[in-house]
């Protein structure tokens, strides 16, 4: 504890007890009669130092933390509380402060800060790691989609046998199903959702450019589905359509397709018409290996696949339900 | 009837070359080189002079695609066209490169984006948008007049 004269020039000690002493390592005639700014020194900060002062010539109490520094020079955190006396006419004639050493707690306090932040960094770190990651992997994939397309594709131009032709095009019409996801999954903003719409425009686009003749209407509400959706829809979108090219819309004839996508009462339905020949006669198709997987991707999907008479030709309708 | 176009492959995935070899010759063009690395492709392109280069960003010395790229549109005078799976990774100018067709892509879409590349290099004008499959450069935008196209359709 220090007593200052207030009415003196430059607030000289006139009181001190033996804490403060031995908290700065002063003799007690080293202290008195001088103002209590020798405890600074160069790491004290300007700001609180004015803030003390304000308070003073204001006449009013303070509490500031500050660094003050010991007689050997070592500093330490003063929790400084200064309290204006006031004789019976009002007038200011003592200041008495009180001294805290709060060392200790600021270093924990700054421990904590230094741990925080260091926290801080490493998240930031493993963001970045993750994300550059994910960008690795993501290269990868696409690059080893390629180089199956690819392999697909030069092993067909080297095959002369129609049925194993036809076979290694309908594997490459999936594989490519598959890549358009997958470029598509990792262009949008949001990994978690796809968006089928934009899913059957593209694939169209790879599709109808060797069907010129075959006039395409696209009418797409935006659906968004689950991300690990993605694949197993694709793929069995792409098995109605390569089924209405293959069979409902003969190479050479201006027939006419219609993709629909639309909600319905908690549902999403996907609608593949085609004006071919339709149905056959009993109703039930010969299960080709594109509709078996068709149907097993639409249990997956936890969907339903219908095939009616459209008028003309073929209508088939897979509904999945919609979630969020 | 104008020669075809000479095309330059920049792949250090052979079979992917040898494909896209097969695809350059379907729409119409020709097959001039093809480098895996970056030396070599900057060297074939000043020798061979192509009228369009395909050059992968990841190629057999590394990440070297868009260096590579640069100094062929700015040295050798080829109409570079990247086909990457690291779209996100190349520089807002496209290093002088008219456009990019992001892996994996179909036959069909490099049909397309060279057929189209073939009719605006003879006309000097895009013949209609760029086809699905293919994005553009701003400034080929701007060169080909594509976007007063967008704008009267």
């Amino acid at each position: 504890m220090t007593i200052v004269d207030a009415q003196a020039p430059d607030l000289p000690i006139v009181f001190v007890n033996d804490a403060f002493l031995n908290m700065t390592g002063y003799r007690r005639d080293e202290v008195l009669g001088r103002n209590c700014r020798f405890l600074q020194g160069p790491d004290t900060e300007g700001p609180v130092v004015k803030a003390l002062a304000q308070a003073i010539n204001k006449g009013e109490a303070t509490n500031q933390d500050l660094l003050n520094y010991r007689k050997d020079g070592t500093p330490f955190w003063n929790a400084l509380q200064i309290s204006p006396v006031r004789n019976a006419a009002g007038l200011i004639v003592y200041y008495i402060g009180s001294q805290v050493d709060v060392t200790a707690r600021k270093a924990a306090e700054a421990a904590l800060e230094a741990a925080a932040a260091e926290q801080a960094r490493t998240a930031q770190q493993a963001l970045a790691d993750r994300t550059a990651l994910l960008h690795e992997v993501d290269h990868r994939v696409k690059n080893n989609l390629q180089l199956i397309t690819s392999l697909l594709v030069l092993q067909t131009r080297r095959t002369l046998d129609d049925a194993t032709r036809a076979a290694l095009q309908s594997m490459l019409s999936r594989v490519s199903a598959i890549a358009t996801v997958h470029r598509r999954l990792f262009q949008s903003h949001d990994l978690e959702r796809f968006d089928v719409a934009t899913f059957i425009r593209d694939l169209m686009g790879d599709v109808s450019s060797g069907r010129e003749e075959v006039d395409i209407r696209l009418d797409l509400e935006r659906v968004d589905i689950a991300a690990a959706q993605a694949a197993p829809l694709a793929l069995a979108v792409n098995e109605l359509v390569d089924n209405a090219f293959k069979h409902g819309l003969t190479p050479g004839r201006p027939g006419r397709l219609r993709i629909q996508v639309r909600r319905l009462n908690g549902h999403y339905v996907i609608e593949v018409c085609d004006d071919g020949p339709g149905l056959p006669e009993n109703g039930v198709f010969e299960p080709g290996f594109g509709l078996t997987i068709t149907n097993l991707l639409a249990q997956q999907l936890r969907a339903t696949l219908q095939f009616e008479a459209g008028e003309p030709g073929l209508r088939a309708i897979l509904k999945l339900p919609a979630h969020g | 009837m104008s020669r075809p176009l000479s095309v330059l492959i920049v792949e250090d995935e052979v079979l992917l070359a040898v494909e896209l070899g097969f695809l350059v010759r379907e729409a119409g063009c020709v097959e001039v080189g093809h480098a895996l690395d970056s030396a070599d492709a900057v060297r074939l392109a000043k020798v061979l002079k192509p009228d369009i280069a395909l050059v992968d960003v990841h190629l057999s010395d590394g990440p070297t695609g868009v260096d590579a790229a640069r100094e062929i549109a700015e040295r050798a005078g080829a109409i570079v066209l990247f086909m990457t799976a690291n779209v996100k990774r190349l520089p807002d100018d496209l290093a002088g490169a008219c456009g990019v067709i992001g892996k994996p892509y179909s036959d069909r879409a490099v049909r397309r984006a060279l057929t189209f590349l073939a009719r605006c290099l003879q006309d000097g004008a895009a013949p209609g948008p760029p086809p699905p499959g293919l994005a553009l450069s701003d400034s080929f935008v701007g060169r080909w007049g594509v976007e007063q196209m967008a704008q009267a359709v």
